[in-house]
């Protein structure tokens, strides 16, 4: 044991010498919350991932931080808001520079706001409900907003099937879900389409052949589906048994091949609005792409894409000097960075400003709508 | 009113999945007046050997039944390690309670190791999008399939229990363990079939849910739990018939309170009904320890 932390003593103190005896460089520790495990731990994988092979990157330059050494200490909050807050707690204190994360948007309001009091930015990469940023006024997010991508969505669908009517199903014990309806119910207002049906479910449920039965009974044009991907394949899948013959939309919830590989061929057809799409030819994506399913055997979803995106606009600004909190806080605002996302820069509410991708599916694969 | 009479038949299909959780679930609680937390942990282990079994090219049959036969083993080793020790202390019935969640979890824990945290595609092909059509009203195959198993397990489980010699050693122990020790029937192996049949059932449970909505996850047999908690006391704890009942009450008054009142309110609804039920019958549908009885 004695010899175990010895040799822990000196590895720490080997990794805090590097650095410093390099150049002019400063350590920069990134503490990253993400829900590695548990219900949301699909979309923390992706994110883990993303941030394992942004280490690589800043080694190998391929991400530029200058003489500077950025680290991402990447932990589990499992998917459990206590957990997200006593990470988020000890990041406050541990001397790091910046947290990303929370995954989820429910746990952002709940854990932001120890950040924002102990003067620590957020940099969001997942969260998508409204009023994330107005949290603090260092709480900036890279990832679109459902009210940015939603409308853009349904403009497009719209333009191409003129739909008069629309139900709507979605999770109303969730603040995402939630959210989402509220989103998709104003945007269907603002096109004069008709709302016929509203259904809602729970976290979790598995059986929406109820729900799905009324809404075919109205035979609505369009079926709108405010969901995440676990129950989002299962009202896909249920739609097509219970005679649901409307064209289906979705929002972010549904932009991960997992929605693809459990709804199966219920999937095809379905419209998609989301932030990222990995056939996109954004400078730098490709490389990103086939790193990533080299090493991680998939391609990479939204959230990878968004959290390595995270690592880029970091890395910019880390490499023009900032390297503190507030000196981080205070460059994300004036920053234009070229990411896997496309050009990328933060809204005066500290909101992202980069390209939407309006999907759908096609033989069991994303491809561009429209 | 087409809608309606097609509701009645999507409710009478979630009371099929409800029924086939319930009847295992309330087995082990008549024979040995215990709930077996880790039923649902079973449930779930089954249908991801089914899962893997498939996956490795076996055909969908031939996998169900090996996945129903490792359900009940897992069952007959459930009892060995969470209940038999306890049983030979006298240990009441709190203690087992506990000790059959730690079980759960350790079940949880070696499937999340093997296949991850993820939800997983279980679909064998054709038979999962077949559908059939009667005017108005249609129904997917493996939706009549799990309401043909619900009825059948049931009937069948009420044969063995009431007309063969291992439904009558059954019935004994139930009813009063030491007095059927006294007349010779062996208790511990008893018990052991006991497990074995209930968890087998729960491993088939598991296939046919997984089956059905297409997907075997982690939280599958949580999910579930609480509801066929629920559906055995309204049976009367201990009886095969009355679960069943219980569960088809459950599976339409879930989907009719969607169809008549909304679908914000349609557990709420559910188990309010339940709740009444309760309240006018006290020791559930079929009274109590139905099997003792019977």
């Amino acid at each position: 044991m004695k010899r175990l932390v010895a040799l822990f003593a000196v590895f720490c103190l080997s990794a805090a010498f590097i650095p410093a005896a390099g150049a002019a460089g400063n350590a920069v520790k990134v503490g990253v919350v993400a829900d590695i495990s548990g219900s949301a731990g699909a979309y923390g994988t992706s994110q883990k991932n993303a941030y394992a092979l942004a280490a690589d990157d800043l080694k190998n330059k391929r991400i530029d931080a200058g003489p500077n050494d950025v680290t991402f200490d990447v932990q589990d909050a499992a998917s459990d808001p206590a957990q997200v807050i006593s990470l988020v707690q000890k990041f406050t204190t541990d001397g790091s520079a910046l947290i990303i994360g929370p995954t989820l948007s429910s746990e952002a309001f709940k854990a932001d706001p120890i950040a924002v009091k102990a003067n620590v930015p957020v940099l969001a990469t997942s969260n998508t409900a409204s009023g994330i940023t107005a949290i603090g006024p260092c709480v900036f997010r890279d990832s679109l907003s459902e009210d940015q991508v939603v409308p853009e969505a349904l403009g497009k669908v719209v333009a191409k099937w003129h739909p008069k009517t629309a139900a709507i199903i979605y999770g109303d014990d969730d603040q995402f879900t939630k959210t989402d309806y509220e989103i998709f119910k104003a945007a269907l207002g603002r096109l004069n389409i008709t709302i016929v049906e509203t259904q809602t479910y729970h976290k979790g449920d598995v059986d929406f052949k109820a729900q799905l039965t009324q809404i075919a009974s109205q035979k609505p044009d369009l079926l709108v589906v405010g969901s995440l991907v676990e129950e989002a394949a299962k009202i896909v899948g249920q739609a097509k048994t219970t005679g649901v013959s409307a064209h289906v939309i979705g929002g972010n919830g549904l932009n991960s091949p997992k929605f693809i590989a459990l709804a199966g061929s219920a999937a095809d057809g379905v419209v998609v609005g989301a932030a990222y799409f990995s056939g996109n030819t954004y400078s730098g994506n490709r490389e990103f792409v086939s790193a990533y399913q080299k090493q991680f055997g998939a391609v990479p979803d939204q959230f990878a894409a968004q959290a390595y995106a995270a690592a880029q606009i970091i890395g910019a600004v880390v490499k023009s000097g900032k390297t503190t909190g507030a000196q981080i806080c205070s460059a994300f605002g004036s920053s234009k960075v070229n990411t896997v996302l496309g050009p990328f820069s933060f809204a005066p509410d500290r909101n992202a400003s980069a390209p939407s991708a309006i999907l759908t599916v096609k033989d069991g694969k994303f491809a561009a709508f429209g | 009113m087409a809608s309606l009479s097609q509701q009645l038949v999507n409710g009478i299909t979630l009371g099929a999945v409800y029924a086939l959780f319930a009847i295992g679930y309330t087995l082990v609680f008549g024979v040995l007046d215990i709930l077996n937390l880790a039923h649902a942990a079973i449930f779930m282990a089954g249908a991801f050997v089914a899962f893997a079994l498939t996956g490795y090219g076996l055909p969908p049959v031939a996998a169900a039944v090996v996945a129903i036969v490792f359900g009940g083993l897992l069952g007959i080793a459930l009892d060995r390690v969470a209940f038999a020790p306890l049983r030979a202390r006298n240990a009441g019935t709190l203690a087992p309670l506990i000790s059959s969640i730690g079980v759960a979890i350790i079940i949880q824990g070696v499937v999340r190791g093997i296949f991850g945290p993820d939800q997983h595609r279980f679909d064998v092909g054709a038979l999962s999008t077949v559908q059939l059509r009667a005017g108005p009203i249609s129904v997917g195959a493996l939706d009549l399939i799990a309401v043909g198993a619900a009825l059948g397990l049931m009937l069948a489980l009420n044969y063995v229990l009431l007309r063969t010699p291992l439904g009558r050693s059954i019935r004994a122990v139930a009813d009063d363990r030491i007095a059927a020790a006294i007349l010779g029937i062996d208790l511990e192996r008893t018990i052991a079939l006991t497990f074995f049949i209930a968890s087998a059932l729960g491993a088939a449970a598991g296939i046919l849910i997984g089956l059905q909505y297409g997907t075997v996850s982690l939280d599958m047999g949580s999910r579930i739990e609480l509801k066929g908690l629920a559906i055995i006391v309204l049976g009367g704890m201990g009886s095969i018939t009355g679960a069943a009942l219980g569960a088809f009450i459950l599976g339409i008054a879930e989907t009719l309170s969607v169809a008549l009142v909304s679908s914000s309110y349609r557990d709420a609804i559910a188990f309010a009904l339940m709740f009444g039920i309760l309240v006018a019958r006290p020791s559930g549908l079929f009274g109590k320890q139905k099997l003792r009885g019977a």
